[in-house]
C-alpha cells in the first residue's frame, strides 16, 4: 500500500534550479513532485539529487509523456520504467495528462487537446485502468490548459474530464490554474467546472502562473506567481473538500525560498 | 489485456496537427512567425474561432509552442554553440535539425542527439558563418564548439559505469582489443579557448552573444571526466590525446607504431617511456570502458 499525503500538504515540483538550494538546512515542505521523464533513463545527475530529496521528503510522480490518447500504445518498456521509479521513491500516487502528446512514432513534447465526445470517454477511461493497474498505485489525470476547441465536440470539458475519471476509477490531478486559463481561452465560467469535480476523488491540486499574450490568449507558462484569479478559484475548490496542493514553476524560476513563499500563500488563502 | 485502438478520425485529426507542428517556422519578416495561413484547410475547420480568433491564428499557440520548446531545448544543450552563433542563427541550424530529426519518445533532450553531426553536414571547417549581427565566425570554431557541447552533455548525462581495471590475466587483450572509452569521458580538442569561453558564461545572468578569441597556435587537447557528479577538465598532451584516440580503434602494439609513425625524430626518442605513462595514466583516471575485440 503506497504511504499518502495529509490532505492540507503543501508541495513543490523538484526542477533542477533548486538542486543547489536543497542542503542544511532543508526547508520545511511537506512533499515534492519530480516530472518523471526527467528520472526515467539510468543518468547520473538526475538520480543523484532524487536520491538526496528522497531520503527526506515524500515524492509523488508527475508525467508528461505517456500520451493516453495517441494513436499507438505506450510501450510496456514505458509503463515499466514508471512504475519502478514509483517503486523507488514509494510514491504515493502518480499522474499524468487527459490528452495526447505524439503519433505516428513523432513526440511532440506537448499536451494536446482532443474533441469531448463520448467515444473517447470509453478510449481513455479504459486505457486510464490499464495504466492504474500496471503502476499498482493510484493514477491520476490531469485537465489540459489549452487553446483550440474543436467542432466536434459534444460535451463540456468538464463533463469529458469527470467521465473519463469515472469510468477508469481513477483519480482527479486537479490543475486550477488550467482551469482558469482554459476559461479564459474558452469564455466558460471556471465555477462550473469545479462543480463537477468529485472533490473526495481528488489525489492533488496543481497551481501555477500563466502569461497573456498581446491578442489576448492566456498562455500557461508556469513563469510567474499564481494570479488573484487562480488564488481565488483555489480557495473557492478548498472550501469544498481539502487536498495536497503542489506549486508548478517551470520557467523564470526564482529563489527557492521565494518559491516556497508563493506556495505558502495557500495556507492563508484557505484559512 | 489489450488497448483498445483509437478511432480513425482521431489518427487523421493527430497526422494533420502532427504536420502542422512540424511545418518550420517563418523566418522571413526577421521573426519567428507561425504561418497560419498556410494551414491545412481541414484541421482548420475542426477549430471553433473565437470573436478575434480564427481557427487558425488558435492552432498557431501550439505551433510556437512546439519550436520554441524544442529550440529552447537545444539552446541549453549546445550553450557555447547558441552563444557563439547568436541565437537567431543558431536556431535556424537547430531547426533543420530538428525538421530532418524529429523528436521520439519520452525524453526531450533526445532531440539534440546528433545535432553536431548534422552541423558537421552542413559546415565545413573552411565556411565562415555570419551571425545576425554581422559577426563572422570560422566554420572551424562553430564545429569544435558542438563536439565540445555534445561532449559535456554526454559525459553528464551517462550512467554511473565501472572503468576498466586491468589485471595481469588482461595482458594479452591489450594486443588483441581496442578499448571502449567510458560514457563518463570525453575526449575534446579546441582550436580557440572555447572550454574556457564556455566556462565564463554558463553560471552567468547574460545571453548576450559571445565573441569568439583568437585561433590558437595548435589545436588543444582535454580529457572532460565526470566523478560522482562532478565534472573535470584535464589538459593533455597532443601525442597523448592522439594515442587516447588510437586505442579506440587499434591493439596497443598497432597503436603505438601508428603514434611513433607519425611522431617527430626528437619526439620518438622517448615515446615508449612516455606512452607507457600516458596509458597508465588513462587506467588510473578511468578513461577505459572495458575491452573491444577487433
Amino acid at each position: 500500500m503506497p504511504r499518502q499525503l495529509a490532505r492540507d500538504a503543501l508541495g513543490l515540483g523538484l526542477r533542477t534550479r533548486h538542486y543547489r538550494e536543497l542542503t542544511e538546512p532543508w526547508p520545511d515542505l511537506d512533499y515534492f513532485e519530480i516530472i518523471s521523464e526527467n528520472f526515467l533513463s539510468d543518468a547520473q545527475g538526475p538520480r543523484y539529487h532524487l536520491d538526496r530529496v528522497r531520503e527526506r521528503y515524500p515524492i509523488v510522480l508527475h508525467g508528461v509523456g505517456l500520451n493516453l490518447l495517441g494513436p499507438a500504445l505506450p510501450s510496456n518498456d514505458y509503463l515499466d520504467r514508471v512504475a519502478a521509479l514509483a517503486e523507488l521513491v514509494d510514491a504515493p500516487f502518480v499522474s499524468d495528462h487527459l490528452c495526447w502528446t505524439g503519433a505516428h512514432g513523432v513526440s511532440h513534447h506537448d499536451l494536446l487537446p482532443v474533441p469531448h465526445v463520448p467515444e473517447l470517454v470509453e478510449l481513455a477511461a479504459e486505457r486510464a485502468r490499464h495504466v492504474q493497474q500496471h503502476l499498482g498505485r493510484p493514477f491520476g489525470l490531469e485537465n489540459l490548459s489549452s487553446y483550440v476547441e474543436f467542432t466536434a465536440s459534444t460535451m463540456t470539458e468538464w463533463d469529458f474530464y469527470a467521465a473519463v475519471v469515472e469510468r477508469a476509477g481513477c483519480w482527479f490531478m486537479l490543475d486550477i490554474n488550467n482551469i482558469y486559463v482554459s476559461s479564459q481561452n474558452h469564455r466558460f465560467e471556471p465555477s462550473n467546472y469545479l462543480a463537477r469535480i468529485d472533490f473526495s476523488r481528488v489525489l492533488q491540486v496543481h497551481i501555477a502562473g500563466h502569461t497573456r499574450e498581446p491578442n489576448g490568449t492566456i498562455i500557461d507558462t508556469h513563469d510567474q506567481p499564481v494570479t488573484d484569479a487562480v488564488w481565488q478559484l483555489y480557495a473557492q475548490a478548498f472550501r469544498q473538500h481539502a487536498f495536497p496542493t503542489l506549486l508548478e514553476w517551470d520557467d523564470h524560476i526564482p529563489p527557492l525560498q521565494e518559491a516556497l513563499a508563493e506556495l505558502r500563500r495557500a495556507e492563508a488563502i484557505r484559512a | 489485456m489489450t488497448w483498445p485502438d483509437s478511432p480513425d478520425w482521431l489518427l487523421e485529426l493527430q497526422t494533420q496537427f502532427g504536420e502542422m507542428l512540424r511545418t518550420p517556422l517563418d523566418r522571413s519578416g526577421g521573426s519567428l512567425r507561425a504561418p497560419s495561413e498556410a494551414y491545412d484547410a481541414r484541421l482548420v475547420a475542426s477549430m471553433l474561432p473565437t470573436p478575434s480568433l480564427s481557427g487558425a491564428e488558435r492552432l498557431a499557440v501550439y505551433h510556437r509552442q512546439y519550436w520554441f520548446r524544442l529550440l529552447t531545448v537545444l539552446q541549453g544543450l549546445y550553450p557555447l554553440t547558441a552563444r557563439l552563433l547568436g541565437y537567431w542563427r543558431f536556431n535556424e541550424f537547430a531547426a533543420a535539425h530538428l525538421g530532418a530529426n524529429p523528436p521520439r519518445g519520452f525524453d526531450i533532450e533526445a532531440a539534440g542527439e546528433g545535432f553536431e553531426e548534422t552541423l558537421a553536414r552542413q559546415l565545413a571547417d573552411g565556411d565562415t558563418v555570419v551571425t545576425a549581427s554581422g559577426r563572422p565566425v570560422e566554420g572551424a570554431a562553430v564545429l569544435d564548439s558542438a563536439r565540445i557541447d555534445a561532449g559535456f552533455h554526454r559525459v553528464t548525462r551517462a550512467p554511473q559505469s565501472e572503468p576498466l581495471r586491468p589485471g595481469p590475466a588482461d595482458v594479452a587483450r591489450f594486443s588483441s582489443s581496442c578499448l571502449a572509452l567510458s560514457p563518463t569521458v570525453a575526449l575534446l580538442q579546441e582550436r580557440w579557448a572555447l572550454c574556457e569561453l564556455r566556462a565564463s558564461f554558463l553560471d552567468g545572468p547574460s545571453d548576450d552573444a559571445v565573441a569568439l578569441g583568437e585561433r590558437l597556435p595548435a589545436p588543444r587537447h582535454w580529457l572532460l571526466a565526470r566523478h560522482g557528479t562532478q565534472l573535470g577538465l584535464l589538459a593533455l598532451e597532443p601525442p597523448e590525446a592522439e594515442l587516447l584516440g588510437l586505442l579506440q580503434a587499434h591493439p596497443l602494439e598497432q597503436a603505438l607504431g601508428l603514434l611513433e609513425a607519425g611522431a617527430s625524430e626528437a619526439d620518438r626518442l622517448h615515446l615508449p617511456e612516455r606512452a607507457q605513462a600516458w596509458l597508465a595514466r588513462s587506467v588510473r583516471l578511468g578513461v577505459w570502458a572495458g575491452f573491444v575485440s577487433t
